[in-house]
């Protein structure tokens, strides 16, 4: 029986680990404004340099935590110097969508170095347990606290009586009069991404030994609790995000006490969610500080799209629709299906992101949304398929519309992590509300599509059935983005202040961006279900909003053509040239990096 | 008096620069003489904290040539231009808000490594600027506008530099601050720090300035010695005239 004495020690033990990946993003977004969202690849790095050292090197613990904090930092360096430094002249949203590719490279390097099974990292010190008051506490307890307590005194002389400190101070509250005063903003930024990663990668190995686990998922978790952590102390506030970070063990250490561990994760993205609506500055901001810089800029690089006559289109769309008429294999239609349902999923995406420059990171939420109540309508309702998708689309319109709302206000990088927090939580809803979603079991014998009364069972009808509705969604979205509704969608990405001063409301528009998404996508979803037949919680995760953001990015943000055409690249030519499915994450995220470096406006170009 | 022709420290010659597709200096020339105060005139958006940023590197013309004791400042970074003797007063100041007042006077030495020489400078700042003494471990941010602009001064001179720009520095002051940056200016220049000032306060620029320049609209339409400028007609009915200045 555990006290609340333990749960407590556990949530600030648990919150030190978090406090030591959220410094690090802290000190990041202060000097550069930049979400790192490859901290956690970091920190998952740091724990299986730490498995290397302990279980293959067999060095001493002070040495192991010197190893792991050293190669990390390493990492950190190298991510600075040849993943963010080339895009200082970008637009904003280029050096996130960079730690993003980055994170996807280092987790799947890792994953493809140690393989996916998880191993047990050993903790070096002696399992023995100390009474202390009503709970107990271990020495990996206390090794974890004197590790955030000496990191933390560290970090205070380093920031208050080092000159490089001072620099990175003054960097972080004023970029330009900082470079005025001599200080070589190359080096702050080294300097902040060597200590972040220092830290993360030492905050794995703890993690790890006081798990005894470690497994490649780490990685994710790790990224959005210290964006939670430190979002909640305030962005870029180093001292709020070390409270933030303890509020958070706390808040989750709690909540797990009262209901499970299942919603730990939930406690978590449900803080970050309410805070990022009610006090998007963090708790801790003074009334008199002014926000944070509004991290606004969009992607959408300055181009000129491709023109691509109508013919062609006809001739590509009708080329396509033949194709079950020739001689293809089973396995070539497979391939193009899951780039229609990709493609719609992508057309949601660039609307949403492109079009109206809301760059979300929780898309595959919207699948979730559309797969679970078109499946639920056809299993409990026994509505026929055909009509449980449009269900889904719908569904998926309104609760995906209605869950990011309160997010309408937010900018920037802000918006893609509610966007991140709001996926995470349909998904953790899904996985905790066992009496309608089934829980962790998952949905299974979900029927098939059906049209009419005939069941679509052939490859060749799901073909044409997946190929015509994501035409038709084209088609509309082609009709609503040449109309005044598609200016007005622009004038807002481009500058939102002065599309208010116009007088367009910022969130009539914003649904109808969401409400025009989410049906594309839940549609996209509904069909999935039923080709799938089986569905749960992990069938629609955040690798496929990253997949779908890379599709985007490569066809051209807000360029209906382009999404189409990246899905049918993006999972095509994986296909083409055979590569194994181990290696395809690496791939998107190495194109994900070289799109955003050399050609930001993709392939056919941004709208 | 000057009795030798001064030679030239800061040289813009034929300067375009753009933000965009938009172009703010057309064949843009300034030099600013050893020694000299040079003030650059003119209304808003006519480009004059543009110009202070392409001397400090910020921003970069598209082409011509700035140089700086003889040497060309393209090229250079921000922190390589003031390690070569520039410092600045930037437009509305930029104090470090949330570091102390020692913190930011400090700042303006970063580029140097005595450290005693630099504890030397610390206190002699605080005897030209003695009202900073008791602020010294205060928030920057919580000084008024005049101390504020104390401290950028004090900031800017830390670095010991040959020249010292400045962009507007007595914008948003009460008259009795005015008059004091304005006389600390003239101190300044006359321990041999050479001075780059923008303003839009004709009157009270010409006052301290040996030259000065008048941009408008991207473009330098008169320029001369300061005192001639005073009694230009042109002058008096574009700027003297709707000055607002107490
Ligand atoms: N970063 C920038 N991007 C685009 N335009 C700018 C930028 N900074 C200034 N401008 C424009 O350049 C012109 C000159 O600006 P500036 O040099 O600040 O003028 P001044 O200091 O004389 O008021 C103005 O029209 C201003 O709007
Ligand atoms: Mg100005």
């Amino acid at each position: 029986m555990s006290s609340w004495l333990d749960y407590t020690i556990n949530g600030l033990i648990v919150g030190n680990v978090y406090a030591l990946v959220a410094v690090g993003l802290a000190l990041i977004f202060g000097v550069s404004r930049l979400i790192n969202f490859a901290q956690g690849s970091i920190y998952l790095v740091g724990a299986y340099i730490g498995w290397v050292a302990v279980v293959r090197l067999h060095t001493p613990l002070p040495l192991t935590i010197i190893v792991v904090a050293a190669a990390a930092a390493v990492v950190g360096l190298i991510i600075e110097r040849f993943g963010l430094r080339p895009l200082q002249n970008s637009v904003r949203i280029a050096p996130l969508l960079a730690t993003i590719g980055i994170s996807f490279v280092l987790d799947q390097l890792v994953m493809l170095t140690f393989s996916p099974n998880p191993r047990a990292l050993p903790s070096q010190l002696p399992d023995v347990r100390f009474q202390l008051g009503g709970g107990t506490i271990g020495p990996l307890d206390l090794l974890i606290a004197g590790v955030g307590l000496t990191s933390a005194l560290l970090l205070f002389v380093f920031l208050r009586y080092t000159k490089l400190g001072w620099a990175v101070r003054a960097t972080a509250q004023d970029r330009d009069a900082a470079m005025q005063m001599g200080v070589d903003v190359n080096r702050v930024n080294q300097a902040v991404f060597g200590i972040a990663a220092a830290l993360g990668g030492v905050s794995g190995m703890l993690v790890g030994m006081y798990y005894n686990q470690i497994d490649t998922a780490m990685s994710l978790q790790a990224t959005l609790k210290g964006v939670v952590a430190e979002v909640v102390g305030g962005a870029g506030n180093v001292p709020g995000a070390v409270i933030g970070s303890l509020l958070l063990g706390l808040v989750e250490s709690y909540g797990v006490a009262i209901l499970g561990t299942s919603y730990r994760n939930l406690f978590a993205f449900l803080l970050l969610v309410v805070v990022l609506v009610l006090r998007p500055n963090g708790l801790f901001v003074s009334a008199r500080q002014a926000p944070p810089e509004p991290l606004t800029g969009t992607f959408v690089a300055p181009s000129r799209p491709v023109h691509i006559p109508r013919l062609v289109l006809l001739v590509a769309v009708a080329g396509f629709a033949l194709l079950p008429l020739f001689p293809v294999s089973f396995y070539v239609l497979q391939t193009l299906i899951n780039a229609w349902l990709l493609g719609m999923l992508a057309l949601s995406l660039t609307l949403v992101a492109g079009t109206m420059g809301q760059v979300s990171l929780g898309h595959a939420a919207l699948l979730a949304i559309g797969a679970y109540t078109s499946a639920l309508l056809s299993l409990t309702l026994a509505v026929p398929t055909g009509l449980a998708v449009i269900g889904g689309g719908l569904m998926s319109a309104a609760l995906g519309t209605l869950l990011i709302s309160p997010s309408f206000r937010l900018r920037g990088h802000y918006v893609s992590i509610a966007t991140l927090a709001i996926g995470e939580i349909v998904s953790l809803v899904i996985l905790n509300w066992e009496s309608v979603t089934r829980g962790p079991i998952g949905i299974s014998g979900i029927p098939p599509l059906s049209l009419f009364g005939y069941d679509l069972i052939s490859p060749s009808s799901v073909y044409w059935f997946s190929l015509a509705v994501m035409v038709v969604l084209a088609l509309l979205q082609g009709r609503l983005l040449s109309s005044h509704l598609g200016r007005s969608f622009r004038a807002i990405r481009d500058d939102d202040i002065a599309a208010r001063a116009y007088g367009l409301s910022l969130n009539r528009y914003k649904s109808l961006a969401f409400i025009f998404g989410g049906f594309a996508a839940g549609i996209s979803g509904g069909i999935a279900a039923h080709l799938y037949s089986y569905i749960n919680h992990e069938t629609f995760n955040t690798q496929q909003s990253i997949l779908a953001l890379t599709v985007v990015i490569l066809g051209g943000l807000g360029n209906v053509v382009g999404a189409i055409a990246g899905s049918v690249a993006l999972v095509g030519l994986p296909e083409l040239f055979r590569i194994a499915a181990e290696y395809r994450i690496l791939i998107y995220g190495i194109v994900l990096l070289l799109l955003v470096r050399f050609r930001p406006q993709g392939l056919l170009g941004t709208i | 008096m000057i009795n030798t022709s001064p030679e030239p420290l800061l040289t813009l010659s034929n300067v375009n620069t753009f933000y965009g597709q938009a172009q703010v200096h057309f064949d843009l020339s300034i030099t600013v003489s050893r020694g000299h105060i040079v003030c650059l005139l003119g209304g808003n958006a006519s480009g004059k904290s543009t110009t202070m940023k392409i001397i400090l590197g910020l921003v970069k013309p598209r082409s011509g040539e700035v140089t700086f004791d003889g040497a060309s400042l393209i090229g250079l970074s921000t922190p390589q231009i003031v390690r070569r003797g520039i410092a600045s007063v930037p437009e509305a100041r930029r104090l470090f808000a949330d570091m102390s007042v020692r913190e930011n006077i400090l700042m303006g030495a970063f580029v140097r490594n005595d450290r005693e020489a630099v504890a030397q400078d610390l206190d002699r700042m605080l005897t030209l600027f003695p009202k900073l003494g008791q602020r010294l471990s205060q928030r920057a941010g919580s000084l008024s506008g005049g101390e504020q602009q104390m401290v950028a001064m004090a900031r800017a001179l830390m670095s010991r530099p040959r020249m010292i720009v400045m962009d507007e520095p007595t914008m948003g002051l009460s008259p009795l601050y005015v008059d004091r940056v304005l006389e600390l200016i003239r101190s300044i220049n006359q321990v041999g720090v050479s001075v780059f000032m923008v303003e839009q306060n004709a009157s009270l620029a010409l006052e301290i300035a040996h030259e000065a320049y008048v941009l408008q609209t991207g473009r330098i339409v008169l320029s001369g010695p300061a005192r001639a400028l005073k009694d230009d007609p042109r002058i008096r009915d574009a700027y003297l005239g709707g000055s607002e200045a107490a």
